[in-house]
């Protein structure tokens, strides 16, 4: 280890002695480290330290020298740094004075063609003392106290200057720092972007942690390639579109709420990733949708890697939505409005026009819908799996649900998320949902057309619903009052924890039963017992079976049998009968009824012909009746009245018959 | 009942106007429908059962609406249906739009269309903005004329305009009732410019609608009375009017305002239910016995032309509010 008479001195002594002491000071304090990691912050990304690497990654170890000496001199407060002459040698360029709780920098006499100087993690209040290091590269001074940029000015050569953690208020003192490449002075006390458009090689600048409040004057950066302002107070961003090589830019974590203020990212053609993340803007519900509408060029945004197809896919299946809402909308009114409206442009693809929300196209003309045919034919659903939630965009996405999932991949999936599906297809597809995704205990719906409280219906059949969102866009039902307690009483027996994020409470569970529970009453005791179960259908007709049976007996022991069997079946049988039929379902089976209903007619009418005809001659025969009874005696009378001549007769036909 | 009128008429003519045929070839239909099921349990039993539920009225619950609109006493059923399940939505005083109230419907009925809730709709708000919210009875009173009376209050409608454009139908018919000579009225030039239309023309107009029409349509004595207090009224205040009527409301299927929101035996239910909600503390106020079963006994036989006041399960506990009971029945 280090001899006893290099052993540090606390440099607090060492600075407040004037002269004549020797400070030996040992660099290499920190045992477990043989690498010097030239890191410049923990924010960065990974691209200049990558670069920089380059230059340090040769073992710098921080034995390099276990020579140093900082002798102070009687002319100065100022500390001098010796270095033994092997040093001097073996690392030439460089010199790390890591750690050394250093509160001034040191004067460095003879080591003029020093490239690498390092200052890391010290107490120094001002730079200076360096100006003779005219080939210096890189500067270090990160995790000090530094409170203003100064004494660079000779440094023509700089190109990597550190000023992280420090206590700087301005931006200042640059100017013949024209070479500069990267400067960090992330963790200040910057307000203000100023003096530095004259840095046209700079490329990367970080000013995280800083307090920022809006972004501009930023042009001259000819090289910038990556800004990172991440944890700032901004509200508002500018000049971007000046930095013709800007690829990434940092914004998490300040305070941008809207979209216009950060228009200017719109026009900037080279950015190719973003991160919005905790800003308000990122809580959009139409975050993801607008940026990626908006920046075409982006490939990452969030630090998650978006292809050009599937922001392609997105934007189409909302046109699609939107076509088809519109031609149902049109069906519904009259024909001549069609004439009327005129088309209006639609997104443009390569654009630049900032806009909310997909514009709505009027009514198309053909050479629109042909351009569109072509889109349709890319893809026109997107199926998306994020973790724990799958999210579906577009009708054709269902079909997806018969893929192959790994059972690990659908096990892990815990929300389910529909937009731009209608209602009435999704569904249809709910049993497959069922049994593909066990755990999916979370759905939401955007854009599905959901009109009617009926519908909720069909969601009873799922195995079970903790949270169900309901998004107010493009779901009409949501602005109805009784909505949320009609789906509390539908599926009361999921026991729903959250409707459109908001807790479900007990008093909500009793009012829904109270607005409800006599139509559930109604829909199942008051049904004849074969319309109960033509309704349910044969899976449940045995259960239900049982029930109606055990309904039979005395009054007093239902309540058990009920509680029973309730436990028995899986929902709440009352409200079984309560079904949901799509429309399309409903006219088809109201079109099967029409033939049996014709049959049924003519088969009635046939009876009825019969029944009035047995009743006409009935009547006809009451009529005649009396008439015929007369002449019948009549006759037999008249037959009998000659008693010989009849005796005779019956005599003759007796012995004629054998 | 066995008065000779009824055997004057022909045969299909009778069973027409009682609508029997209507119900035989539902019930048939019903059961080629289940043809499964049914065989199950007897094709006697099913017939049984089909009539006894078109009697209590629960026939026509979760049905197609060509089938709910059929006959009469199926729409006065539907109307008591409706009042009875959602009699809580009105009760918990909760104002609803027009487009909430025709999903309410559509809960009972898939396909009841949309035009019948904006015309009763209509009835309630005056004609005016349609998004307005209703209260649960004023829209009730009101659906229950424009469901029950739907064609008469088309031809209606129809004389109104008529009379409103100054063509006075009159002059074609000559009016059967003892309101005197007919008199070639001149155009009603000034009809147009006031609102709405005189009363006692218009009145003599329903008259005679009323003798032709072979729909059902309210009693005209009680159309007079309606009338009676007013010189001129416009279409929708006529129907408001009807609406309000408590006499026309009687011979229908819902009880008075007052006791709109009345019905003990379903309250004892609904606080049964109530009861049985998960993690609940309440105490259970009605007694198990008071249960309201489904009763395979035989209700109360009224002729399905008159509209029964309330399909109250015949058991022995129904208790005692007695207004519209046996009584009414002659």
């Amino acid at each position: 280890m280090i001899p006893g008479k290099y052993r540090s001195v606390s440099g607090r002594a060492a600075n407040n002695v004037n002269c004549g002491l020797h400070l030996v000071i040992q660099t290499s304090s920190l045992p477990e480290k043989n690498k010097v990691e030239f890191k410049l912050n923990k924010d960065t990304s990974s691209f200049p330290g990558r670069l920089l690497q380059h230059d340090l990654e040769r073992n710098y170890s921080s034995r390099q020298g276990d020579h140093i000496n900082l002798v102070s001199s009687s002319l100065s407060s100022f500390p001098i740094l010796q270095r033994s002459s092997e040093e001097k040698i073996l690392y030439s360029d460089r010199l790390s004075l890591e750690r050394q709780k250093l509160t001034v920098c040191p004067i460095i006499n003879g080591e003029d063609h020093l490239r690498l100087l390092n200052f890391q993690h010290n107490f120094i209040t001002r730079i200076q003392n360096i100006s003779n290091l005219q080939k210096l590269i890189s500067l270090d001074l990160y995790d000090n106290q530094i409170e203003e940029i100064s004494g660079l000015s000779t440094l023509r050569c700089l190109r990597v200057l550190l000023l992280g953690k420090n206590r700087i208020k301005k931006i200042s003192n640059l100017e013949n720092l024209k070479s500069l490449d990267v400067l960090d002075l992330h963790g200040n006390q910057i307000t203000k972007i100023e003096n530095i458009n004259h840095l046209c090689e700079l490329r990367v600048l970080n000013l995280a942690r800083n307090f920022l409040s809006h972004v501009d004057n930023l042009n001259g950066l000819d090289s910038l390639t990556e800004l990172n302002l991440r944890h700032n107070q901004i509200t508002f961003v500018r000049d971007v579109d000046n930095l013709p090589c800007l690829q990434h830019l940092f914004l998490s974590f300040n305070n941008i709420s809207s979209f216009d203020s950060v228009s200017c990212l719109a026009d900037s053609s080279s950015l190719s990733d973003i991160t919005f993340d905790g800003n308000p803007i990122a809580q959009e519900s139409w975050y993801k949708h607008t940026v990626l509408q908006n920046m075409m060029q982006l490939r990452q945004l969030d630090m998650k890697r978006i292809t050009e197809k599937k922001r392609l896919t997105i934007n189409n299946v909302a046109r699609q939505w939107d076509l088809q809402q519109q031609r149902v909308a049109n069906i519904a009114t009259n024909e001549d409005r069609k004439d009327s409206d005129s088309p209006q442009d639609p997104c443009q693809i390569d654009g630049s026009t900032l806009s909310a929300f997909p514009e709505e196209t009027g009514p198309l003309d053909s050479g629109l819908n042909n351009a569109l045919q072509g889109l349709s034919v890319i893809d026109t659903y997107l199926v998306e799996v994020d973790g724990d939630t799958l999210s579906l965009y577009g009708s054709g996405a269902l079909e997806s649900l018969d893929r192959n999932w790994s059972v690990q991949t659908a096990g892990m999936i815990t929300t389910v998320s529909f937009t731009f599906i209608e209602f009435d297809e999704i569904v249809q597809v709910l049993p497959k949902l069922k049994i593909k995704f066990p755990n999916s205990l979370h759905l939401k719906f955007k854009e599905t057309n959901l009109v009617m409280l009926q519908q909720f219906n069909a969601l009873a059949q799922l195995r079970r619903i903790d949270q169900l969102t309901i998004d107010p866009q493009g779901n009409p039902v949501v602005n109805f009052t009784l909505w949320k307690y009609y789906v509390l009483f539908r599926l009361s027996h999921f026991s729903m924890q959250k409707i459109n994020g908001t807790e479900v409470t007990q008093n909500d569970m009793i009012m829904a039963e109270r607005l409800f529970g006599i139509l559930a009453h109604v829909a199942s005791s008051e049904l004849p017992q074969y319309r109960l179960i033509s309704i349910l259908g044969d899976a449940r007709k045995k259960q239900f079976r049982y029930l109606l049976e055990s309904k039979g007996k005395k009054p007093g022991i239902i309540n058990e049998e009920n509680n029973d069997s309730k436990r028995l079946v899986g929902e709440n049988t009352n409200r079984a009968t309560l079904n949901y039929t799509t429309r399309d379902f409903y006219n088809e089976k109201l079109e099967e009824i029409k033939e049996k209903k014709k049959f049924c007619k003519t088969y009635i009418e046939d009876l009825v012909k019969e029944a009035t005809e047995i009743n006409m001659k009935n009547e006809a025969l009451q009529k005649l009746w009396p008439q015929m009874f007369i002449e019948l005696v009549r006759d037999a009378v008249i037959e009998i009245r000659n008693k010989n001549s009849y005796m005779k007769l019956c005599l003759q036909q007796i012995t004629d018959q054998k | 009942m066995l008065s000779p009128e009824r055997l004057a008429l022909p045969d299909y003519e009778y069973l027409a106007q009682r609508h029997v045929l209507t119900y035989m070839e539902d019930a048939v239909c019903q059961l080629l429908e289940n043809r499964e099921d049914i065989s199950q349990y007897g094709i006697a039993r099913f017939f049984t059962e089909y009539f006894n539920s078109v009697c209590q009225g629960t026939h026509i619950l979760f049905r197609e609406f060509s089938f709910v609109q059929a006959t009469p006493h199926n729409r006065v059923s539907f109307l008591r249906a409706f009042w009875r399940c959602f009699r809580t939505v009105g009760k918990n005083g909760d104002l609803l739009t027009m487009k909430e109230y025709h999903c309410l419907l559509q809960l009972l009925c898939p396909d009841f269309p949309l035009e019948l809730t904006q015309k009763a709709a209509r009835i309630v708000l005056m004609d005016d903005a349609m998004d307005c919210l209703m209260s649960f009875s004023d829209f009730l009173f009101a659906f229950q004329i424009q469901f029950y009376y739907s064609e008469f209050l088309d031809s209606v409608a129809a004389i109104y305009e008529d009379l409103l454009s100054g063509k006075n139908p009159n002059t074609v018919i000559v009016p059967t009732s003892s309101s005197g000579q007919h008199r070639q009225r001149p155009a009603l030039g000034g009809a147009g410019t006031l609102e709405g239309v005189e009363a006692s023309l218009f009145y003599q107009c329903l008259e005679n609608l009323c003798d032709r029409h072979k729909y059902s349509c309210p009693p005209p004595a009680l159309v007079k009375e309606a009338l009676s207090n007013v010189q001129r009224l416009t279409f929708y205040g006529f129907l408001m009017a009807l609406s309000k009527h408590r006499g026309i409301n009687q011979a229908l299927a819902l009880p008075d305002k007052g006791d709109l929101m009345h019905d003990p035996a379903m309250d004892e239910e609904l606080e049964r239910l109530l009861a049985q909600v998960p993690g609940l503390v309440n105490s259970v106020t009605a007694s198990p016995e008071a249960s309201c079963l489904p009763s395979r006994t035989p209700p109360r036989v009224g002729s399905p032309w008159r509209p029964l006041h309330h399909s109250r399960k015949v058991d022995g506990e129904s208790d005692g509010s007695t207004e519209e009971t046996d009584e009414s029945e002659t």
